[in-house]
């Protein structure tokens, strides 16, 4: 039972000062075990905010991220699945399914994070599975303005995942969540 | 050996500097303190122990009965079936109480208190006697097992179970059942509702997953203090498969007890009063008793602990039935027996029997002796008529009463470093002079 949270798109300062507070809330230390981060968050303080969280913590490179340090993708193993995580800025056409999917096979992974677009997406095909976990501040994208903050949690337990999907619709926390497992045949 | 030495010991009556009263030095082979046991104390010394009850001799057989010292062993074997050959007898005693149809506790009693002989798997029958896990009606012994045994199944599948689990059992209980999704096809993967608010960042008091976070600092606890009992020891500390899942097993116990009662949880030291019953339990030469150990050692642990909760309640600390209060019972037993050492301790060195007695009584003295002492001495314990509490102040009083020569010569600092590493003792010893020790107690 292993709880990974997925989120990205703060565009801390410039486009949103904090995380909604009903999410702050609710993101205590000490019940997450992984944290991966698509990118944009943008500042330092905001690394050291998702560290207290949780010690493992893994971020890709957003194009408005200051510390150019982080990788542009990265990839991990959690249990019995393989995630890979990646901004999503320089996949084109930007949240393109099959693109991404491309990408997925490149880098050889049952679960793929993404962002970029500031809008939740859950999609499966043939090799595997696409999550956005949209934007967990509600910054405005290169999109659109109309954003909702939503994160995602996944509850990785053997051949399933749980993928809980918490956003904030009109100041209040709507839960949902996917039931997704992992068959021998998803990976050649 | 300063026998005339401190002028506050002129008024000492001759029969007190007898070397029965000093605990002899621990040599294996020294095996005569027992035997000359018999003959000094006899003629009873009137102002130090005024109501000597006449049925004195009578619970207790003569310490020539007893096993001998191998309660002294110097390294730790454990499992072995040490028969000396005094003590065969012993063991036809026991197995001619044992096989009867309807048990005699009193019999077994008594022949608990004189010792019970680790061979031939006597001892972890007879605790469980003792401890009423096992009704005295042999008859009923198979069902009683049964049903506790199932009991504790039915426990460890209601509490032990991580959220995911039990989110999944909930959901295939709703009525709304969805498909599970794999990897074929391709499209937009559905959105479902959750069941009852139940999501993992819930605040909610009756969520599942809130409930596991807040007792997983419990369960932390509970895996340090297992992982630091007796680490001497191979059967608990070892690196090997049988003493991981010993740990799991301790583990497991306590996580039940905690969640099942929640007015007292776990508290630290609990690990240490169910590492005997559990070792007890599980080298038990019956595999088929060996193997289930785990439920039977729970079910033990839970009724030994019923008669001592209230010193784990910290709220009761200050109450009548709390741990102060028995330890202010232990003063007032020792200075009834012994006023001399009771007002050195406590009025001139100023020992607070807090310091030491703490540990002694809320661990049942698991910490002071050795683990195979220790057994011997949880024999008594659990076999005494009068009950656990009662014989437990009656044996750290003898304990006092043991080193009282150091006790007397000491200063504060001294007798707290003894007493809180009591020194290695003959059992056999100890527990004769407790029981001389036998009367109501002040209150």
């Amino acid at each position: 039972m292993v709880l990974v949270l997925a989120l990205g798109d703060l565009h801390i300062p410039h486009r949103a000062p904090d995380l909604p507070a009903k999410f702050k809330s609710m993101l205590v230390p000490g019940k997450i075990q992984h944290i991966i981060c698509t990118g944009n968050l943008c500042i330092k303080e905001v690394h050291d905010y998702l560290k207290s969280l949780c010690p493992d913590l893994h971020i890709t490179r957003g194009e408005y991220d200051e510390d150019a340090r982080y990788p542009e993708t990265k990839t991990l193993t959690i249990g019995q699945f393989k995630l890979g995580l990646c901004h999503g800025h320089q996949v084109v056409p930007w949240g393109d399914l099959d693109s991404l999917a491309m990408l997925q096979r490149q880098l050889d992974v049952d679960i793929l994070v993404t962002g970029h677009t500031h809008q939740f997406k859950a999609y499966k095909h043939e090799g595997g599975v696409v999550i956005n976990p949209g934007s967990a501040t509600g910054a405005y994208s290169s999109i659109t303005y109309d954003v909702n903050p939503s994160f995602v949690l996944m509850d990785i337990d053997g051949l399933r995942v749980v993928v809980y999907v918490y956003e904030l619709i009109d100041g209040e926390v709507k839960v949902d969540k996917i039931d997704f497992k992992k068959t021998a045949t998803m990976h050649a | 050996m300063a026998d005339g030495a401190t002028p506050r010991r002129k008024s000492v009556p001759d029969w007190l500097n007898n070397p029965i009263w000093s605990a002899p030095p621990p040599s294996p082979r020294h095996s005569s303190p027992p035997r000359t046991a018999p003959s000094p104390p006899q003629p009873p010394p009137s102002p130090v122990l005024p109501p000597q009850p006449p049925r004195d001799p009578t619970p207790i057989p003569p310490p020539n009965a007893r096993r001998d010292g191998d309660a002294s062993d110097d390294e730790d074997d454990e499992g072995k079936g040490a028969g000396a050959p005094s003590r065969s007898h012993l063991v036809a005693e026991f197995k001619v109480t044992l096989d009867r149809k309807v048990v005699d506790l009193a019999e077994l009693r008594r022949l608990a208190c004189q010792g019970v002989p680790d061979a031939a798997g006597i001892r972890p029958i007879v605790w469980k006697l003792l401890l009423g896990y096992l009704p005295t009606d042999r008859a009923l012994w198979p069902y009683e097992l049964e049903k506790k045994r199932s009991q504790y199944c039915a426990f460890q599948d209601e509490l032990l179970v991580n959220p995911s689990e039990v989110t999944r059992r909930m959901e295939e209980m709703s009525v709304s059942k969805r498909e599970e999704h794999n990897a074929e096809g391709t499209g937009v993967l559905p959105r479902a509702e959750i069941v009852r608010d139940e999501h993992p960042l819930s605040l909610g008091k009756t969520s599942v997953w809130n409930q596991y976070f807040q007792e997983s600092e419990i369960v932390e606890q509970i895996d340090r203090d297992v992982k630091r009992t007796h680490p001497e020891m191979q059967f608990f500390n070892g690196d090997s498969s049988d003493s991981l899942s010993n740990q799991e097993s301790l583990k497991r116990i306590l996580t039940i007890f905690a969640k099942l009662n929640p007015g007292i949880r776990y508290v630290q030291g609990m690990n240490e009063v169910l590492a005997p019953l559990y070792y007890v339990f599980k080298n038990d030469p019956d595999q088929s008793h060996a193997a289930l150990a785990e439920p039977d050692a729970f079910f033990c642990f839970v009724e030994l602990l019923s008669g001592f909760r209230d010193n784990f309640c910290k709220q009761l600390d200050n109450s009548v039935v709390g741990i102060r209060s028995t330890i202010a019972t232990l003063s007032q037993l020792l200075r009834r027996h012994d006023e001399e050492l009771w007002r050195h301790l406590e009025v001139v060195t100023k020992v607070n029997p807090q310091f030491y007695a703490f540990r002694w009584i809320t661990l049942l003295l698991t910490q002071e002796f050795k683990f195979r002492d220790c057994l011997s001495l949880w024999d008594t314990l659990l076999g005494d008529p009068e009950g656990p509490q009662a014989t437990l102040l009656r044996i750290c009083c003898a304990m006092l009463i043991l080193v009282r020569r150091r006790l007397l010569a000491g200063d504060f600092t001294a007798n707290l470093k003894l007493l809180q590493n009591y020194p290695p003792t003959n059992i056999d010893h100890l527990l004769h002079i407790a029981n001389k020790l036998r009367g109501p107690l002040p209150f």
